[in-house]
């Protein structure tokens, strides 16, 4: 009797294929897609998925340690705390205000030292190299270090313009002044990593255009505008994602340089969720504000991307 | 090769289960000691303890300049649950704020049934300051406050007494600077960046108009008063008192200066002293140390610092930890700190010992000003007030706002966190 029954079970399992685990030894194509993809995905998930829910899930609680009482629900209320704090507007502002006079500013600095860079010198290292230096240096130096340039007793940048006969500013005194020396500071910061991709992008474009449009009697000028710049479009794209996200989060350079001040004027929101969170340990409000930041980093990505597809 | 590889792997091996066999024996304890204060000083302190305790090892961390950087590394630790950290060094408004956040452990057990007896040891702000509902949550390390430093010399040469009143300091720096025309001399230096020092810069004339800012654990604010304390600096600025730049000065950038001639009243902490009599300083033997000036019609008033002892949550060892602690805040210890790192003791009786006054004789005048300093808003969201005043100050002192505007936003941000 057990015998005929166990012939009947491996009977019904042949019928329907072989044991489960026996499809992984010859995978269709389909099956070997997943199985490939898994690691990936699983690790995606983890450091990508999970943070990000669990971000947006605290944002919906009232959550702050130092309270004392546990955490709970509490709906919309950190985002309608947020439309009626002043400093997040500002913070909110001053960030798009980076946004916009960094992005383009870093986009012409960095494609004018592409373009030198590109220049057929004979040693070429010694450009390549101070090229790569400010986008080698960690953004915390670059702030403290721009921060004693523009110090206004002891900076060089107050010294230079003594010595031509310019009374200097108080650099930090001065909502409009500081911000200026911020910009200033993340412009010769992130211009060489424009330069950089925009550098690639050139070396793509064949010697033998630029010869034909000589033959031609294209002017240097007009070669620029009708060939250089169009065939660096896709480039000039992708250092603008990038530079744009990055600017949006900006932290490091006005954290170290001015703090903020005077006041909370150059303070931006990047620095607004870590006060929050790492300062005043209100974990709710800060991740509100976060997703606030993450939603503004999705909106402008998306925008680039669609730009792209565009093209292509 | 194959040998030497083969001795090498034994010898590791060896030293692996000879760590481990003393560990077990052994308790480490890691202290994080902020680097203003000393921790040369406290690792002598430690190795008393050690040669008396042969199973404890201290371990000391250091890092960051100010107050503020140290709790954001603090923080940063507390909220990962990291249990490297045995016990921390904490700036007194902060040991309300880690209790509630739950990183500290109450000493109660450890001090028994009568742990409010044994708090009336130290000086009583520190009691107060360490005791919240009841539960002492730290234990003071080292007292500290606010003084007025003044170059003596300077004041002698043009007969002008120490000043009573801030009106009576600014007058007295006009002439000073006047007669000594020297560029680089400023009148009066004091914190007006956007630092932990700038919220006592406000509170210093605040409190000596006699106005509290919580009262019973809500807010008392008066604009009138504040406006006031805002004025008073930023005409000390205006009139040339203080330097145009003093919106980017820090603590120890007011002692730097000082140290380095170009001040004649400096708003400092006690740690400066020790910093002014030493051999690189150009004002040693020529400084003088008394309490903070008045309002005019106003009492004294003085900023109540000072750190404290606090046992991590996630400490693996809790009570040799606290046994430690309780070790380190103890008269012994205190005596030890005020003679070799002119840290200000924290308990009363201190200040008069013998060798205490030998060491740091102005220790003596120091202790009324320390008894009646005081003790900025005790409350759990003190980050958050702590914000709100030092940047008004340093946008007023930048000449962003009006004294008036400062004080109303002040005043509109605070209701919102001490409702």
């Amino acid at each position: 009797m057990a015998t005929a029954s166990e012939t009947t079970l491996v009977n019904t399992h042949n019928e329907s294929g072989t044991k489960w685990w026996t499809r992984f030894l010859d995978p269709s194509e389909r099956t070997l897609a997943v199985l490939l993809l898994m690691p990936a995905a699983l690790l995606l998930t983890l450091i990508i998925v999970y943070p990000v829910c669990r971000l947006i899930w605290t944002s919906f609680q009232n959550l702050s340690l130092t309270s004392g009482v546990p955490a709970a629900f509490a709906g919309l209320e950190n985002y309608s705390l947020m439309l009626e704090d002043p400093v997040f507007w500002e913070t909110t502002w001053n960030t798009i205000l980076i946004t916009l006079i960094t992005v383009p500013g870093a986009l012409f600095v960095g494609l004018a030292l592409a373009l030198m860079a590109n220049l057929p010198f004979n040693v070429k290292w010694p450009v390549r190299l101070s090229l790569l230096i400010p986008w080698a240096l960690p953004l915390s130096f670059a702030g403290l270090i721009f921060a004693w340039f523009f110090h206004s007793e002891y900076g060089v940048v107050n010294d230079v313009l003594r010595r031509i006969g310019i009374e200097g500013v108080i650099w930090f005194n001065s909502a409009n002044w500081a911000f200026a020396a911020i910009c200033l500071t993340i412009i010769w910061k992130t211009s060489s990593f424009m330069a950089l991709i925009i550098l690639a992008g050139l070396q793509t474009i064949p010697r033998s255009l630029y010869e034909a449009a000589d033959v031609d009697g294209a002017g240097r000028l007009r070669q620029f505008f009708e060939i250089t710049l169009p065939l660096l479009k896709p480039a000039i794209v992708v250092a603008l994602i990038f530079r744009t996200i990055t600017a949006l989060q900006t932290f490091d350079i006005p954290f170290t340089m001015t703090r903020g001040g005077p006041g909370t004027s150059t303070a931006t929101l990047a620095m607004y969720i870590h006060q929050n969170t790492v300062d005043f340990l209100d974990l709710g409000y800060g991740s509100a504000l976060a997703v606030v930041m993450f939603v503004l980093s999705m909106g402008v990505t998306a925008v680039y991307l669609r730009m792209i597809r565009a093209k292509g | 090769m194959t040998l030497n590889k083969t001795m090498t792997l034994l010898l590791a091996g060896a030293a692996v289960t000879l760590s481990a066999s003393v560990a077990t024996a052994q308790t480490n304890l890691r202290v994080f000691v902020s680097s203003q204060h000393r921790p040369d000083v406290w690792r002598k302190a430690f190795d008393m303890y050690e040669a008396k305790n042969a199973n404890v090892k201290v371990t000391i961390e250091t890092g960051g300049n100010t107050s503020e950087q140290q709790s954001q590394y603090l923080n940063t630790v507390m909220t990962a649950k990291d249990s490297s950290l045995d016990i921390m060094i904490l700036d007194v408004i902060r040991p309300a704020q880690y209790a509630a956040a739950g990183w500290t452990v109450p000493f109660n057990d450890v001090l028994g049934s009568d742990a409010a007896n044994s708090m009336k040891r130290y000086l009583p702000a520190y009691a107060e300051a360490n005791t919240v509902d009841g539960k002492v949550v730290a234990l003071p390390a080292f007292a500290d406050a606010m003084f007025l430093y003044y170059r003596k010399d300077l004041l002698e040469k043009h007969g002008i007494q120490p000043p009573q009143t801030w009106d009576e300091l600014a007058v007295a720096a006009k002439k000073v600077t006047e007669a000594e025309k020297d560029a680089n001399l400023q009148g009066l230096s004091f914190q007006g960046k956007a630092i932990e020092g700038a919220v006592c810069t406000f509170l210093l004339p605040y409190w000596s108009m006699g106005k509290q800012l919580v009262s019973d654990g809500k807010l008392s604010f008066d604009k009138d008063a504040a406006v006031k304390s805002l004025k008073l600096w930023k005409d000390f600025v205006d009139q040339g008192v203080a330097k145009k730049n003093i919106a980017e000065v820090a603590t120890d950038d007011t002692r730097k200066e000082f140290q380095a001639g170009n001040v004649l009243f400096a708003v400092n902490w006690s740690y400066a002293w020790g910093q002014f009599q030493g051999a690189e300083s150009a004002v040693k033997d020529k400084v003088g140390v008394v309490k903070l000036p008045a309002v005019q019609g106003g009492q004294p008033a003085s900023c109540l610092g000072g750190w404290e002892w606090g046992v991590s949550a996630y400490s693996n060892n809790k009570t040799e930890a606290q046994k430690f602690v309780q070790y380190l805040s103890s008269p012994d210890v205190s005596e030890f700190m005020a003679i070799n790192a002119a840290l200000l003791p924290q308990f009363p009786e201190v200040y008069t010992d013998a060798d205490v006054t030998k060491a740091v004789p102005w220790f003596a005048n120091a202790k009324p000003v320390v008894e009646t300093a005081k003790a900025r808003p005790v409350t759990p969201r003190y980050n958050e007030v702590s914000e709100i005043i030092r940047t008004t100050v340093n946008g007023v002192l930048a000449g962003q706002s009006t004294p008036e505007e400062g004080a109303a936003q002040m005043e509109g941000r605070l209701r919102r966190v001490l409702r």
